[in-house]
């Protein structure tokens, strides 16, 4: 005989939509972009949320230096952000850095468990070996660095000026790898990598970076007073003040050239003018970057070269050519080409020259060398021509990011893993699929427009002084409303019961964004490229056939409700009164989050993503479950979504209706949407937790006067 | 040969005037004899109303039979929210048993705006289906396509709204319910002569005769009450601030005059060929409407 | 589509008293577009009979919940049999038709009609139904340039409009347009006055026995040439 219709699971049919284990989601492009393919979109929601430490958790699951990316990173992210086809891309590494400051950061890094044999040497501590050694070491390897320099940190060290990035903070990530067990060598510089072998290495990791400046090759560039970038930068990291005079030249246009200018100002110089053949679109230092230098007094001469240098008279007299631009060359910008008889002096007291720097690999090394000076790799195995022996980081791309070296040492940490287990290298195929497409103009229109938030930055005046971090974190509120600018690329929703959908429309109608649409054989779709995952349609969906990619609470709405009924039977509470709480804003870190504290006695709060995901069926549940009064609680014109209040409002109107039908006094249901700035809805909760009280006591009387 | 002495009176050229009465709400009808009593000799024809505003009341038909035994000229009026086709020719049949020739074809007023909300809503005709079905059992049949054992003859009328806000659609109407073989129309309350005219300008191609409706309003309260809820009336601003200038208990009086001056421009400057008046409740007031208006009181 | 609404929940609660076990069946077509008896309204029922019962102490029904793709077709039907023998009855939000096909199909079962089915109408705008149809069996919308007279004439008359009109609104609902206006504007776009100045004559109200049957397919005889 067949099973009953009560056996189905409690008396309730198989609802399909409440596994939460269901993930459907996309990689957002961001994701995409990064070359550590951080979880972006989530660490982003829980900063929005104001879940500081768990935006921290997923940071640092995804990245094992993140307080440098958040300081130094140049944000491929940021670059691939979808918002910037609304107004501005969401401030990510700003964010980041919030996350860690505001996130309980610990210092605490358990030592790794050796369960490995074989020992593997890193040859150099920039960003690319320290991730290389942190990953080998979570895998179990005995791992060793040999850094030549004092200190650790690569370029991290010796090249980035600390108003962009202080040493505290690398010295405290620095501090992780030793809590680690990672063995670290200083003042050792490796001459031979047989000689490592010798020593029982079984696999190195050649790391050396590029820091041997490019010459200019024009006259007179061995005088006095003309150093290189590098060195420069290097010197004044270590400690040192190199002396400048009052005029200083900076010839070069990367990031190397723009920090060794803003250096130069905080050292003393008066004048510092950089001088770059090609113009400003071309430059490829951080944009952000120039703007700062700019701020602060350096000037910029573009479309400028120095052919000759002279010492005379205790002073550089640097003759220099205007350039025009003409074709594009090799790396896809336009050539600079002189100008004829254009030719100017200058006096300088010193000249910078940071036109690019290359890696300077020992010939003993012996591995084979390519363009640019740079070591030849397999690009999917990460091995040089020696057996054992793999690079990465700027010594094989060249002058490259923070984020691509980090990611470089990642991959060489599985890599040899791979060769020292004897796996096939396989390259690892991502099983989801990426979020490509723009925003529909229609789509984009329906979005509301505000700003992008910058982090605070110290005034030009107060930072060209020394070299204090120019960049400040954010506060809390700001730091949550520019995270919720975010328009959650992927999660969005979809029709997963198609058996179910009945092409109502009614999604079609509800959305505010003009996502859903039907398609030429009549069927809903609902573009995922498209949708903002506001959760208004699913909530709608008169056959419950719609979900949300992935699922965005941490607990369902239902089993929330169910803990805290049986939490709140233990406590016998006399009057409980709920509240479905948006954590977003207001009530995630703003002047609700006193609730979550549970200020008011019996009031026990159920966090949502947003209020429009609050169904009339939990509003009722509640009230089943001995709550005397239910509220909701959103973020009115503040929240990331539209429409969010006038569906809420219409299920409040609803659920009100079946309570009066009940013989329930409708005000038992409330909804808190704050619209003005001046309205108090600590108060206006306040009156409604009276208000459920005398209902209480007035249901008890009419109960007693019955009994 | 006339069908009825209004017929006759219709086919002469003379200033035809009748009026209507309004049934009781149930079966005393003392009231109802006294007003027949009141203006049989005054008027050209008395329409005793259907239900009006779809209100149960004492039927039309058993309304003219009392008006035919008090010696008036009774029009029936007939309307098709009530009955359906079997039961309107049934009705028919009886009435000109009785003597009664004058019939007024309506659509009927809807259920909903009557004191039986839920009552079920026949108009199994239409008020030019119902002109249509007379000419039919006239011809000696049914509609139903069976032969009658003696053929009715009637004179009929039905109504026109020269005063609705979109006419265009009215007008059609109005032609179609002429090929249909309406002899007269009354219309319904004629408050603005300039629209009278207008329609006339059109309405006098067609060898029909018109009678204008005239309501008598008691006040300006009652006015703005029939705008909101009597349906084919709306009283002008100007008729109901008239009205709200009368004095305090005059406002009959001033509902008598504003009728009767209606009234006497009509009949001076022939505008149309009659007058219908409504003195909806207040019958007994008409003939001071008829001689504030110098209207003969020999019309039978 | 089949527009219906949900029944007062006192009215649901006064048709169940009797019964214990109590399964309530959504319908995920015409009901589920209409808002009244789909998967979510199935489960916003169940949630409050569930309150309504707690709350007022009285009542001791067992609920269950299931929404099949139509009730309509004994075919899914056919889905529940073998395994209603727990129940003692089963509140339908399909439409009419529903409940009958269920009562027919399960004849031991009391089948309650949760929902009152209305009429055949068209979505205006989510959360707004107006009637359409009234499956006269006679469609004349070819007269009318496409707006019925029978459903939204309040009186369903053929030959033109009442005088009851004003301001183009209908005398007894001040919401609905009067259909002999918007059919005159209608035509007069479409240059096609003269259907509305023909005459109309009495309807067929033979095409409306009830109930009604449609036979589409033919007598035919088998292994016989017809030829």
């Amino acid at each position: 005989m067949d099973s009953a219709i009560t056996d189905n699971n409690q008396g309730y049919q198989v609802d399909r939509t409440e596994k939460p284990s269901l993930n459907h989601s996309l990689m957002p492009p961001c994701q995409v972009a990064c070359p550590l393919h951080m979880e972006i979109r989530e660490y982003i929601d829980l900063v929005a949320q104001g879940r500081t430490m768990e935006a921290l958790q997923v940071i640092r699951s995804g990245n094992p230096f993140p307080s440098i990316c958040a300081y130094v990173c140049t944000h491929p992210c940021e670059d691939a952000c979808r918002r910037s086809q609304i107004d501005k891309p969401i401030a990510i590494r700003a964010s980041k850095r919030f996350a860690l400051e505001f996130g309980g950061d610990r210092m605490i890094q358990a030592e790794a468990e050796t369960t490995q044999q074989e020992r593997v040497a890193i040859v150099g501590s920039g960003p690319a070996g320290m991730a290389c050694a942190h990953y080998l070491r979570k895998l179990g390897y005995p791992v060793a660095i040999f850094e030549a320099h004092s200190e650790l940190g690569g370029m991290l060290r010796v090249g980035i000026p600390q108003y962009r990035l202080p040493r505290e903070v690398l010295d405290t990530e620095v501090q992780r790898l030793t809590q680690m067990g990672v063995e670290i060598m200083t003042n050792t510089r490796v001459v031979s990598l047989d000689l490592l072998f010798d020593m029982g290495y079984k696999a190195i990791f050649v790391t050396i970076g590029a820091h041997q400046s490019l010459r200019m090759g024009i006259e007179g560039e061995q005088s006095t007073g003309v150093i290189d970038g590098a060195t420069f930068l290097r010197e004044v990291n270590l400690g040192l003040k190199p002396s400048l005079g009052e005029k200083v030249a900076v010839v070069g246009g990367g990031n190397v050239a723009i920090d060794a200018a803003r250096t130069a100002l905080r050292l003393g110089a008066d004048r510092v003018n950089v001088l770059y053949r090609r113009s400003r679109a071309e430059m490829p230092a951080d944009h952000t970057e120039v703007e700062q230098a700019l701020e602060e007094g350096v000037e910029i001469m573009f479309l400028v070269t120095p052919t000759r240098i002279e010492r005379r008279n205790g002073r550089l007299s640097v003759t220099c050519i205007r350039m025009e631009l003409g074709d594009a060359d090799d790396s896809g910008r336009r050539q600079p080409i002189p100008v004829e008889n254009s030719e100017f002096d200058e006096e300088f007291d010193t000249l910078i020259a940071a036109i690019g720097q290359v890696p300077q690999t020992p010939g003993d090394f012996r591995v084979g060398i390519g363009r640019g000076s740079t070591i030849e790799v397999d690009p999917v195995t990460l091995t040089t021509n020696r057996p054992g022996v793999f690079a990465g980081g700027d010594a094989v791309t060249g002058p490259a990011t923070v984020v691509h070296a980090l990611a470089a040492g990642k991959l060489a940490a599985s890599r040899i893993d791979d060769y020292l287990r004897h796996r096939y290298p396989l390259t690892r195929e991502e099983t989801r699929g990426n979020l490509t497409g723009d925003l529909l103009p229609e789509t984009v229109d329906m979005i509301r427009k505000v700003g992008r938030l910058e982090p605070p930055v110290l005034s030009p005046e107060a930072r060209a002084v020394d070299f204090k971090p120019v960049e400040l974190v954010y506060d809390w509120e700001t730091a949550t409303n520019e995270a919720r600018r975010c328009l959650r690329c992927g999660v969005g929703a979809e029709i997963l019961f198609q058996d179910k959908c009945a092409t109502c429309l009614t999604c079609l109608r509800v959305c505010h964004y003009h996502v859903p649409y039907l398609d030429a054989s009549g069927t809903i779709q609902i573009p995922v490229d498209q949708c903002q995952a506001c959760g208004i349609c699913v909530a709608e969906c008169p056959a419950k056939a719609i979900t949300l990619r992935k699922p965005y609470d941490r607990r369902h709405i239902t089993e929330e409700l169910d803990h805290i009924f049986k939490s709140a039977a233990e406590s016998k509470l006399e009057t409980l009164i709920i509240g479905f709480c948006c954590q977003y804003g207001l009530f995630g870190t703003g002047t609700l989050a006193s609730l979550w504290r549970g200020a008011k006695a019996g009031v026990w709060v159920v966090p949502v993503l947003c209020m429009a995901k609050v169904e009339g069926d939990h509003l009722l549940r509640a009230f089943e479950m001995g709550a005397e009064g239910v509220f909701i609680a959103g973020c009115g014109e503040q929240c990331a979504r539209e429409n969010t209040e006038f569906w809420v409002r219409q299920r409040v109107e609803k659920v009100r209706k079946t309570l009066a039908q009940i013989g329930l006094e409708p005000e038992r249901l409330q909804a808190f949407v704050p619209g003005a700035v001046d309205e108090d809805p600590a108060g206006e909760l306040d009156k409604f937790v009276e208000k459920v009280g005398g209902f209480y006591l007035a249901s008890l009387v009419t109960q007693e006067v019955k009994s | 040969m006339a069908n009825s002495l209004f017929e006759e009176k219709i086919n002469s050229n003379g200033f035809l005037v009748t009026t209507e009465i309004g049934p009781p709400k149930g079966a005393d009808v003392s009231e109802m004899v006294h007003h027949i009593d009141l203006l049989r000799d005054k008027v050209d024809a008395i329409n005793v109303t259907d239900h009006q505003s779809s209100v149960m009341r004492f039927p039309s038909l058993g309304g003219c039979l009392l008006v035919k035994e008090r010696g008036g000229e009774p029009i029936l009026q007939m309307t098709c929210r009530d009955r359906n086709r079997l039961a309107l020719q049934a009705d028919l049949l009886m009435a000109y048993s009785r003597g009664i020739g004058n019939v007024l074809c309506l659509t009927g007023d809807s259920i909903d705006v009557g004191d039986h909300k839920e009552a079920k809503p026949v108009f199994d005709a239409d008020s030019v289906q119902l002109l249509k079905m007379i000419k039919t059992l006239e011809s000696g049949t049914d509609v139903g396509g069976n032969d009658l054992k003696g053929a009715p003859e009637f004179c009929v009328g039905a109504t026109v709204h020269p005063e609705a806000d979109f006419i265009e659609p009215q007008l059609v109407k109005f032609e179609k319910k002429v090929t249909a073989g309406a002899q007269f129309f009354q219309t319904q309350g004629i408050f603005d002569l300039a629209s009278l005219r207008r329609f006339m300008q059109y309405a006098s191609q067609f060898d029909v005769k018109i009678l204008a409706g005239i309501i008598v309003l008691a006040s300006a309260g009652m006015a703005r009450y029939m705008n909101k809820n009597v349906p084919g009336i709306t009283v002008p601003q100007a008729v109901i601030d008239e009205l709200a200038g009368a004095e305090k208990g005059k406002g009959l009086q001033k509902g008598i005059e504003i009728a009767a001056r209606s009234i006497k421009t009509i009949s001076d400057e022939n505008l149309c060929h009659g007058v219908h008046i409504m003195a909806v409740g207040n019958e007994g007031i008409v003939p001071d409407i008829l001689d504030a208006a110098g209207l003969d009181a020999v019309h039978s | 589509m089949i527009v219906a609404e949900q029944k007062p929940l006192e009215e649901i609660r006064r048709m169940i008293t009797p019964y214990n076990r109590v399964l309530i069946l959504g319908c995920g077509t015409c009901m589920t577009v209409c808002d009244a008896g789909g998967e979510r309204e199935v489960s916003f029922l169940h949630n409050a009979l569930r309150l309504a019962q707690v709350k007022s102490g009285t009542g001791n029904h067992t609920f269950s919940e299931y929404t099949l793709k139509r009730q309509c077709d004994t075919e899914f039907l056919d889905l529940l049999a073998g395994r209603t023998y727990d129940l003692d009855a089963i509140l339908s939000l399909g439409c009419g038709i529903g409940v009958q096909t269920i009562a027919e199909r399960f004849p031991g079962l009391p089948a309650l009609p949760g929902v009152n089915t209305s009429f055949m109408g068209v979505t205006k705008e989510s959360g707004v139904w107006d009637e359409r149809c009234a499956a006269c069996g006679d469609c004349r919308l070819e007269e009318t340039a496409g707006i019925c007279p029978i459903t939204r004439c309040t009186k369903g008359i053929l030959n033109g409009p009442c005088a009851g009109t004003k301001n183009g609104k209908c005398e007894a609902n001040q919401d609905m347009d009067c259909a002999w206006i918007l059919i005159y504007k209608r035509l007069e776009q479409l240059q096609q006055l003269e259907k509305m100045r023909r005459y109309y004559p009495l309807r067929n109200f033979g095409t409306i026995p009830r109930p009604k049957r449609i036979v589409s397919k033919a007598v035919t005889a088998i292994g016989v040439n017809d030829g």
